[in-house]
């Protein structure tokens, strides 16, 4: 049995390579810090307030989307959850209208890897450039709130973007302006002027997921917690 | 309380990643998995009859990972923009950084690979026979002097070197699967600690397990000397050693990830159900416990067992059996966790994909096969006894 002997410069080689690691893993964790500080100067940020006791679960945003958006049939940019809730006779319905929170941390936009899903400096609202995205699914999987698809037309993926092409003519987000209840505020929580901003001032509200630290800018006012989030309790109940 | 609550409209979403994916989860988890199996025996045996081994346990990988992009593309919805990938770099997600790890890796695997080979490969070029012409152009028709030896322990630096950057970048590749998983912050079962280290624990048993059954394969299905059978008896043997302790460890890692899950709150406790009792139930302790656990455990545990080709032959296949289905278990039931509503996500049954996984593995051992024919896996004494000993001629001992 034939013993080899150890190459001399392998300790010096490993030495040097883990000096390097280290400085680039620093290097990218300074970069890292300085990323969320970017994205909180934007000059604007757009947001939305859901007061859920004026929503009457008509389903008008969700068309309104749809019509305003071309979504195809089958996917949703927005919906509204609907769901009862005690025996009878005292029984409530509550209502919790969904679509994209634009986070000011967004899951989907920090696992895309190809950028294509970005965030508009000047506002803060996170866009997918269907020129780029190539239909990974990542974002999709990534996004805690399902507010993601994969658009069966263009292949790519899809969210909501508050209307975009609208609210940068000075419009309002269609699901806004076919909100019946008008139970949906919309406007820039940077102006301390906006009637957003001064709703939020007088009034607590609440935000889907809060534990993930994803910083939703879509807030509701009187959301049922039982609406709020996944029922994990029944599916363990069920279980058990 | 629940009992209370009716859900009378709600989005169900689905679980928007499949099958294939998991296959590449898993195909790039052996592939590391299996260099860095054969990589540390040799260093850790340093003798001679393990390079062939080191060989297979090179451009094997290479060949998976060669092959395992395609998972990748076909899953993509635009297939024909996968390239961006390489250019369009996002720095802050695993993905764009996994790209190149694992380009890089495969490079590194065939550099490491090509020195290896390469003084066997010089050998062969400065002998007559019918594929001296190949040998020639793979060593750049630059014939150095002396045997196989000697051009081995000229080059020792440059092999070593690559084989420190290979061996590293095999480590990067299974954390960044981990890393992968774990980078989904609202997926309660993948946000775990523990996530790179199952990825180790499912690398090293499905790359023992891969490097016994190829040795047993090419065995039967190629002529191999009487020498390097001799040679690797005792090598597979040890080999199942590490089996058995992988196996182990991959036991004792899934016990510390449900044990974490149980302390991450419901979303956790759930996460564990579906492993128990839920969706992904029968995988769990069928494929993943019973046949890729607890079978080539008790298949692995005595020395008799371990030498024997057909039972070692059995718990590998049932090792990598396990190992993969713990991969698609994992990366499949992660999806099926509702976010926004109270029944399972729903995810169709994907045979296709499933036969697609198994037919490029099929595809990936003939090609094996192919370049084992080719290639100098074995060491030059027992190729040049096997092929004198073909022809009725005495082995020469100045090889």
């Amino acid at each position: 049995m034939e013993k080899t002997q150890k190459s001399l410069n392998r300790r010096e080689f490993f030495r040097k390579f883990g000096a390097q690691v280290t400085g680039a893993g620093a290097g990218i964790l300074l970069l890292q810090e300085s990323i969320p500080a970017l994205a909180a100067s934007s000059p604007r940020k757009y947001g939305m307030v859901i007061d859920t006791n004026r929503c009457i679960a008509c389903h008008g945003c969700t068309i309104a989307c749809t019509s305003e958006n071309n979504v195809p049939d089958g996917h949703y940019r927005s919906w509204v959850k609907i769901m009862s809730k005690g025996k009878y006779p005292n029984v409530s319905s509550h209502f919790l209208p969904r679509l994209c929170n634009n986070c000011e941390d967004a899951p989907c936009l920090n696992l895309c890897p190809t950028g294509a899903t970005y965030r508009t400096h000047e506002d803060g609202v996170v866009h997918v450039n269907r020129e780029i995205c190539v239909g990974c699914r990542i974002c999709v999987v990534a996004c805690p709130y399902g507010s993601r698809f994969i658009n069966p037309i263009t292949n790519t993926a899809d969210k909501c973007d508050f209307c975009y092409h609208r609210i940068t003519k000075g419009l309002k987000p269609a699901c806004v302006d076919a909100c019946t209840g008008k139970a949906r505020i919309f406007g820039d929580l940077n102006d301390p002027d906006s009637e957003i901003s001064q709703y939020l001032d007088n009034r607590s509200t609440q935000r889907l997921r809060a534990d993930l630290d994803t910083r939703p800018k879509v807030h509701y006012v009187n959301a049922d917690e039982n609406i709020m989030g996944p029922d994990y309790g029944r599916l363990l109940g069920r279980r058990s | 309380m629940n009992e209370s609550v009716q859900y009378i409209y709600w989005i169900e979403h689905g679980a928007a990643l499949g099958y294939l994916i998991a296959w590449y989860l898993w195909l790039i988890s052996l592939a590391e998995g299996t260099h860095i199996v054969a990589h540390l025996s040799w260093l850790y045996y340093r003798t001679e009859d393990y390079r062939p081994l080191e060989k297979v346990g090179t451009f094997q990988p290479f060949i998976i990972l060669a092959l395992v992009p395609l998972f990748l593309v076909v899953d993509l919805a635009h297939p024909e923009r996968f390239y961006t990938m390489f250019y369009r770099w996002h720095w802050t997600s695993p993905v764009a950084y996994g790209v190149y790890i694992i380009t890089l890796c495969m490079i590194s695997y065939a550099i490491h690979a090509y020195y290896l080979f390469r003084p066997e490969l010089m050998y062969r070029a400065s002998r007559e026979g019918p594929l001296q012409g190949i040998y020639r152009a793979v060593v750049f028709n630059r014939i150095e002097s002396g045997d196989v030896r000697e051009i081995r322990k000229r080059q020792e630096g440059r092999e070593r070197f690559w084989a420190g950057v290979s061996l590293f970048f095999s480590f990067m590749g299974l954390i960044y699967l981990g890393i992968l998983l774990s980078s989904f912050k609202g997926r309660v079962m993948w946000h775990s600690s523990v996530m790179v280290f199952i990825f180790f624990s499912l690398g090293a048993c499905s790359g023992s397990a891969f490097l016994i059954l190829l040795t047993h394969l090419k065995n039967a299905l190629a002529h191999t000397s009487a020498k390097a059978l001799a040679e690797q008896r005792r090598y597979l043997a040890e080999f199942g050693i590490i089996l058995k302790y992988s196996l182990v460890a991959q036991a004792g890692v899934f016990f510390i990830y449900f044990v974490l899950l149980q302390y991450t709150g419901i979303g956790g406790r759930l996460a564990s159900e579906v492993f128990f009792s839920g969706p992904r139930a029968f995988q769990f302790w069928f494929f993943q416990v019973a046949v890729g656990l607890i079978l080539p455990f008790a298949l692995m545990l005595f020395r008799k067992m371990r030498e024997n080709v057909v039972v070692s032959s059995i718990a590998s296949i049932a090792a990598m059996l396990g190992t993969l289905y713990g991969c698609v278990n994992i990366f499949i039931g992660g999806q099926l966790l509702p976010m926004t509503h109270f029944r399972w996500e729903h995810l169709e049954s994907e045979p296709g994909k499933m036969a697609f996984g198994f037919i490029t593995m099929a595809v990936m051992f003939v090609l094996f096969l192919v370049t084992y024919k080719i290639l100098p896996y074995e060491n030059i004494g027992s190729q040049e006894e096997a092929s004198l000993v073909t022809h009725n001629i005495l082995p020469s001992e100045n090889i």
